[in-house]
């Protein structure tokens, strides 16, 4: 359905998108997963065509949008990471001006801000100003108004940024609903593995420009098949038993956060043993260990040596 | 393009208080330094009249739109006259009068004839009261039918060479601030394009079935709008509310604020077009504004600008064109067709500026 080929984007000289080739088929839900700088935002602004690419090409059903971006436009509903309303507008005022720039108009217009108010949950809140709204509510009116054409495919740049975890259940339950009883294809950005894990059936994960990983969430985490993700926790943390870890050429990744120490180790190493061994000589005392099987968390420290929240 | 401005009059409807008091503002500066300039001379008056007889000439001689006079005691008025306080005093007698001056002026030269005047009238009358064996109150009333209703009518005209100034100081001031404040009103309209920009709207407007021509003259056409109403409310208080009649011109003026609103319209483009955000905007505006303003003669009139810089530098500004406009058909009395000049000029600028700040705009989005 749409397609991104050897997409690459340069500010001056910073070059922001560097070669990216991915691709999206009907009716299915894909993750973009990055840290903050990534390039996901540059690259969702070239596929959706508001920003020509320095090079490549973004095609939808095999035709180039570079010289004639409307069919993809038509198709296309784009949830910003901003707040795209007018806050002095009510609910229903901004979903009708969104509704009309796409020359809805009288009854069809009137149903559709009726069917988006109810998909989003605003129904009660129609005639309220935007400004008085809590975070979740701009958030979910900020995607209803992107559905009000009803797209065949939706571009969700980070939709839940900032809100309570009740409004990104609701968010993320509203998108999974779209997918499948409107079969709508969606692009899904995020830095929260957790959202795109819980959504997408596939996942490109990108770092400085690049894509480093692509495929289903089990292909990615398939990457460490063959490592344990170890949770340490330490009742004082030492210098001399980091020192230690970082000592050890089997341990690969380690990351500190107040008590506990996580790191990667290869499944046939018996990790036990030695980190005993290492506590003793460090005279660390050890309040836990923890074998987990690696998240895209870990694939994604695996691949880039930095979290995804960095 | 309807449904952006219907969007856009909302959003006024709902948050009109900065239009609001920017059109205050501006009526209350124009007022004030409107009648400061209007003010009239003081003039004191002693009598040796009796008080009805004083009252009444008192009565006509403040008629006057010049001058002001004020019944006091001879030895304060001498006092007065002495220190320099005043620049003449008056002494009332029965059939004459005694003009006090501290020096020979253009006012005191006024101030002979106006009180001559009133007295002629008041002799004249006295004889025909006296002549017709009537009270002096229905002489009076005959003279003023009289006046009203001339047996012949006297069309005076001047004439003046074609570089002579006139300075109105009563239209001066409301034109200057009317033009002055709508660069404000009309830049913060067209800057809602940068805060658009910044929140996502636009691209929801690019990425919908507006053509892009559409979302640009919806944006701005409103703002075009906003301002073109504000000073028609300006106007509108000066004339209906405090009956200044715009020597006539109230409707031809609005025509021609049409150009001059256009220029300022395209000149917040070409300035959307070169800041990088809205804090770069608004302290760009405050400069320019008022340095437009100065330069272009709303504080004062250009007329009194002798510095050869000042004046070639005021041709590049579009508010020197619409003083012109408005001045040439209120003060100078110039047709349409004799202002078509400054209008081609302010037409002219607005669509330079406005084609600039667009290409501008457009090559930042890509």
């Amino acid at each position: 359905m749409l397609e991104a080929v050897e997409l690459t984007k340069q500010f001056k000289q910073t070059k922001a998108v560097d070669r990216v080739n991915l691709y999206l088929e009907q009716g299915e839900i894909v993750g973009l997963l990055g840290p903050n700088g990534a390039g996901k935002s540059t690259t969702i602004s070239m596929l959706s065509t508001l920003i020509p690419p320095s090079s490549g090409d973004v095609r939808f059903h095999q035709k180039s949008t570079l010289k004639n971006p409307a069919m993809l436009r038509n198709a296309l509903g784009i949830v910003p990471q901003e707040l795209a309303l007018y806050s002095d507008l009510s609910a229903k005022e901004n979903l009708r001006f969104f509704g009309s720039i796409h020359r809805l108009s009288g009854a069809q217009l009137q149903k559709k801000v009726e069917e988006v108010l109810a998909l989003i949950g605003l129904t009660d809140r129609q005639n309220d100003l935007v400004k008085h709204f809590s975070g979740g509510m701009k958030r979910r009116l900020n995607i209803g108004a992107a559905l009000l054409h009803e797209p065949k495919l939706l571009i969700m740049d980070e939709p839940t940024v900032g809100i309570d975890p009740q409004s990104r259940n609701y968010i993320l339950e509203t998108v999974k609903r779209l997918n499948e009883e409107k079969q709508m294809t969606v692009l899904y950005t995020s830095h929260y593995m957790e959202e795109v894990e819980f959504l997408c059936d596939r996942i490109y994960i990108m770092d400085k420009g690049c894509i480093i990983a692509s495929g289903t969430t089990n292909e990615i985490k398939n990457i460490l098949s063959a490592e344990h993700t170890v949770e340490i926790k330490v009742e004082k943390l030492t210098e001399p038993f980091l020192h230690a870890l970082h000592a050890q050429p089997v341990i690969r990744h380690i990351a500190v956060q107040d008590r506990v120490i996580t790191m990667l180790s290869p499944k046939e190493v018996n990790i036990f043993r030695l980190l005993f061994q290492l506590a003793e000589q460090t005279d660390t005392v050890l309040m836990s260990i923890e074998m987990k099987t690696p998240t895209l968390e870990d694939v994604f420290l695996h691949l880039t040596g930095r979290a995804l929240r960095d | 393009m309807i449904s952006i401005l219907s969007a856009k009059f909302r959003l006024f409807l709902r948050n009109p208080w900065m239009v609001i008091i920017m059109s205050i503002v501006c009526i209350a500066m124009a007022s004030i330094i409107g009648a400061s300039s209007e003010k009239k001379i003081k003039v004191p008056v002693a009598s040796t009249l009796a008080s009805h007889e004083t009252n009444e000439l008192l009565q006509s001689l403040n008629k006057s739109p010049s001058f002001r006079f004020e019944l006091m005691e001879k030895s304060k008025m001498h006092t007065l006259v002495e220190e320099g306080k005043v620049e003449a005093g008056i002494e009332l007698s029965n059939h004459d009068f005694t003009l006090l001056i501290t020096s020979q002026t253009g006012n005191t030269f006024f101030l002979r004839q106006y009180v001559q005047k009133v007295y002629s009238e008041k002799e004249q009358a006295n004889a025909i009261a006296t002549h017709a064996h009537i009270p002096v109150e229905k002489a009076i009333h005959i003279v003023n039918e009289a006046k009203e209703h001339p047996a012949f009518t006297v069309k005076t005209m001047n004439f003046r060479g074609k570089h002579a100034a006139i300075i109105d100081s009563q239209m001066q001031p409301i034109f200057g601030f009317s033009l002055f404040f709508v660069i404000y009103t009309v830049a913060f309209q067209v800057l809602q394009l940068l805060k658009e920009k910044r929140e996502g709207v636009w691209n929801r407007m690019i990425l919908s079935r507006l053509k892009k021509w559409e979302i640009y003259t919806g944006n701005l056409l409103y703002s075009f709008m906003i301002g073109y109403l504000q000073i028609v409310l300006i106007f509108s208080v000066f004339r209906f509310g405090l009956g200044i009649r715009f020597h006539g011109q109230f409707a031809e003026l609005l025509i021609l604020l049409v150009p001059y609103v256009f220029s300022i319209v395209a000149f917040s483009m070409l300035l959307v077009g070169l800041v990088k955000n809205e804090q770069q905007f608004q302290a760009l505006i405050s400069l320019l504004a008022v340095s437009m303003a100065m330069i272009g003669g709303a504080y004062w009139p250009l007329e009194i600008v002798s510095s050869n810089v000042l004046l070639a530098l005021a041709k590049i500004v579009p508010l020197t064109y619409g003083m012109e406009l408005l001045k040439g058909a209120a003060v100078y009395g110039r047709s349409i067709t004799e202002l078509l000049y400054p209008m081609s000029i302010l037409f002219f600028m607005g669509v330079v500026f406005m084609g600039i700040g667009i290409n501008l705009v457009e090559r930042k989005n890509s």
